[in-house]
């Protein structure tokens, strides 16, 4: 076994190149959905009705398929209704699709135990419209969803690793292939699973940061 | 989608059901016993445990499930790609479940137990009668959640030669070229089997919050 | 005759079946300081809300220095949220509740309206609001977080924060009602300074004390209607209406020597 750790060493090129790429994957989707699901959280705590149960449509969707198939659905499926995306492009928009509704919704949650008479003060002082959202929702918003975002980023990590079923070049895939190529298993996907660990421990830490911050202010 | 295909799909879903329940059934008994671990601070063990979760949590479910299909063997231990499939969902789960049944312990009030101590009450039989079952009760909502989004993780297993729901789909759209209906189908089967694990878990919560206005 | 400040006629609001505000009129004029009181549930911190459309009003005109609030001048087509919120700009309202907002730091607080609703250059907000801090005697805070802060001190750096605006008319919501006794001493002298300063106020308070030594004028609302207007003297000495006597004669308690020995000289 101790062989199977020498080869992993010596290919550890690939396996940061597969790390790189997880960790851009994940960035990606994580800002992307953020931003994509703050919009969203507008959207659901709006006034207007068929608005709202579209975005809710969208998101138990969402909620109720696998990631997996939602990838295949975007990166097998699509291209019979006209778009055809090559397995990166599939697996990030996947990714971000996925996790806009998640991330809205722990949005939606942290926006609605904010004190009301905050959001009315920024009425009374002349905030309108986006400004009110953008000055006074939002900040405090994002502060006390941080352990909650923390979360869902490292699902997205996780998810990330579900493309190498559609051979994008991510740490599992890089990990399949010297673990294929030099018949070392046991070293290769340990590596894998510990960068996965290590990856977690860096989101975790980000978490506590804003944590710390939320913690001032309350 | 021919009727052979449909069998095929309804055999994948009970793969992913038989799968998806065998994980759930091993997974949550070797949660609480992580859990108890932990919270009673075994030495040696609790520390070991608490790692053991942190990283296990961190890994996805195709990397278990190739670490364990492929590496296993290498080991001397010959796995089956069910069985293989089974110990993935299992041993991911449990440390899920490992932290949800820690929570409900850590936020167990204080007071009912030291009623039972003044009562005269041995530990185990505290443990037993007093802490357990009302636990259970509370982390009830969270552990579904957790179930319904072991289902979700399953298709993972595939990794290892598994035929699930997904990978009959797969498999149906490429032989038929028409992959948008076995996946639709899919997707149906999915949000059925999930469907019925948030309607426990609404029910549950509905419960709960009479008891709490109670 | 100069326009009065503040202009209400027909102020009417209904939640549901229940009538909070049956016909109200009042003015207020420039330099004024007016304190509505009246029994819980008389319709008072809702015509205070009212007044800068914080609730629609079902039915009234209300005027700013002139200007009509919340319609547009033929009276049929509602003001845009932007012109609601301009107008919302010249009057300042402090909250029962205080309503501070918990992310910002406190000079960030008073900073935050002037700079980003008035667009005024951040410099000159920044200096105006740390002489406002130090009016209200809180200079040593303006780092600090709400959270951190005592109720007097949260609602004086509300008082500041609505100061902030330049605002040529304040609104108080029962500002001393959710504070501590010991603490309402505080915020009622920053109140009266305000008043000797010349600030137009139009206070809801349950501070008799106070509305007794620093209003110009008491007017007494009961079930949404304006039952009583007076100067405080008369008020409370010869209340007018059998609804205010029986108002006072509850509250008689509270014109006790401890109230009265709170104020300011």
């Amino acid at each position: 076994m101790s062989r199977g750790w020498i080869v992993v060493w010596q290919h550890h090129n690939e396996m940061l190149h597969g790390l790189l790429n997880t960790m851009w994957l994940a960035a990606l989707a994580a800002v992307a959905s953020l931003i994509l699901g703050a919009l969203l959280a507008m959207v659901l705590m709006s006034r207007l009705r068929p608005v709202v149960r579209i975005a809710t449509i969208f998101i138990d969707a969402m909620r109720c398929v696998p990631f997996l198939l939602l990838a295949y659905f975007v990166y097998y499926g699509l291209p019979s209704l006209g778009l055809t995306l090559d397995n990166w492009t599939a697996g990030l928009s996947s990714l971000i699709a996925y996790n806009t509704g998640y991330m809205a919704e722990l949005l939606v949650a942290a926006w609605r135990s904010l004190p009301a008479d905050t959001i009315e003060a920024a009425h009374a002082f002349g905030f309108h419209g986006f400004g009110v959202f953008r000055r006074i929702v939002l900040p405090p918003v994002l502060l006390n969803a941080a352990p909650m975002i923390g979360n869902q980023v490292i699902q997205i990590v996780k998810d990330s690793a579900f493309l190498t079923i559609i051979a994008v070049a991510e740490l599992t895939h890089a990990a399949a292939g010297i673990q294929s190529t030099y018949y070392v298993p046991f070293a290769a996907f340990v590596a894998a699973v510990l960068l996965y660990w290590l990856l977690c421990l860096g989101v975790e830490q980000f978490v506590g940061v804003a944590e710390a911050a939320a913690g001032r202010r309350r | 989608m021919s009727f052979y295909d449909w069998l095929s799909l309804l055999q994948g879903a009970g793969v992913t059901v038989l799968l998806s329940l065998s994980g759930i059934a091993i997974g949550l008994p070797l949660g609480l016993i992580l859990a108890v671990v932990h919270w009673l601070r075994v030495p040696v063990l609790a520390p070991l445990v608490a790692l053991y979760v942190s990283i296990v949590r961190a890994a996805p479910a195709v990397t278990l499930a190739l670490l364990i299909f492929f590496a296993l063997p290498s080991a001397g231990i010959e796995i089956a790609p069910i069985p293989a499939g089974i110990a993935t969902l299992a041993i991911s789960t449990s440390a899920f479940d490992c932290e949800i049944f820690r929570g409900g312990l850590l936020a167990f009030p204080r007071d009912q137990v030291e009623a039972a101590l003044a009562f005269g009450m041995p530990a185990l039989l505290r443990f037993r009668r007093i802490i357990l079952p009302q636990m259970l009760h509370t982390v009830r909502p969270a552990l579904i959640n957790e179930m319904t989004l072991l289902i979700k993780a399953s298709p993972a297993i595939a990794v290892t030669g598994v035929v699930d729901i997904t990978r009959a789909a797969v498999r149906i759209g490429a032989d038929t070229y028409e992959p948008l209906p076995p996946m639709m189908a899919a997707l149906v089967l999915y949000s059925l089997f999930v469907l019925l694990f948030v309607i426990m878990q609404r029910s549950t919560e509905r419960r709960l919050r009479r008891e709490a206005l109670a | 005759m100069t326009t009065p400040l503040l202009e209400v006629g027909g102020l009417r609001k209904s939640f549901g079946d229940n009538v909070v505000l049956d016909g109200i009129d009042i003015t207020v004029a420039r330099g004024e300081t007016v304190c509505v009181l009246g029994p819980s549930g008389a319709g008072k911190s809702t015509l205070l809300r009212c007044l800068n459309w914080l609730e629609k009003p079902d039915a009234g005109v209300i005027r700013l220095g002139g200007e009509r609030i919340g319609m547009r001048a033929g009276g049929n087509v509602s003001m845009r949220d932007a012109e609601l919120a301009r107008m919302r700009t010249r009057m300042g309202m402090v909250f029962q509740h205080f309503a501070l907002w918990p992310h910002l730091t406190v000079l960030h607080n008073l900073m935050e309206a002037p700079v980003y609703v008035q667009r005024r250059p951040r410099a000159e907000v920044r200096a105006e609001a740390e002489a406002l801090l130090e009016k209200v005697g809180l200079a040593d805070k303006r780092d600090a977080f709400p959270a951190r802060l005592s109720g007097g001190q949260k609602q004086r750096v509300g008082i500041a924060r609505a100061l902030a605006m330049r605002p040529e008319l304040l609104l108080f919501d029962e500002p001393t009602s959710a504070l501590d006794p010991e603490l309402v001493g505080e915020v009622l002298s920053v109140m009266a300074d305000l008043r000797r300063d010349g600030m137009t106020m139009l206070i809801v308070t349950h501070e008799m004390g106070f509305a007794r030594e620093a209003a110009n004028r008491i007017v007494f609302i009961d079930r949404g209607r304006l039952v009583e207007e007076a100067v405080p003297e008369a008020f409370f000495t010869a209340p007018q209406t059998e609804r205010a006597r029986q108002f006072l004669a509850r509250y008689a308690g509270t014109l006790s020597g401890s109230t009265l020995a709170r104020m300011p000289a």
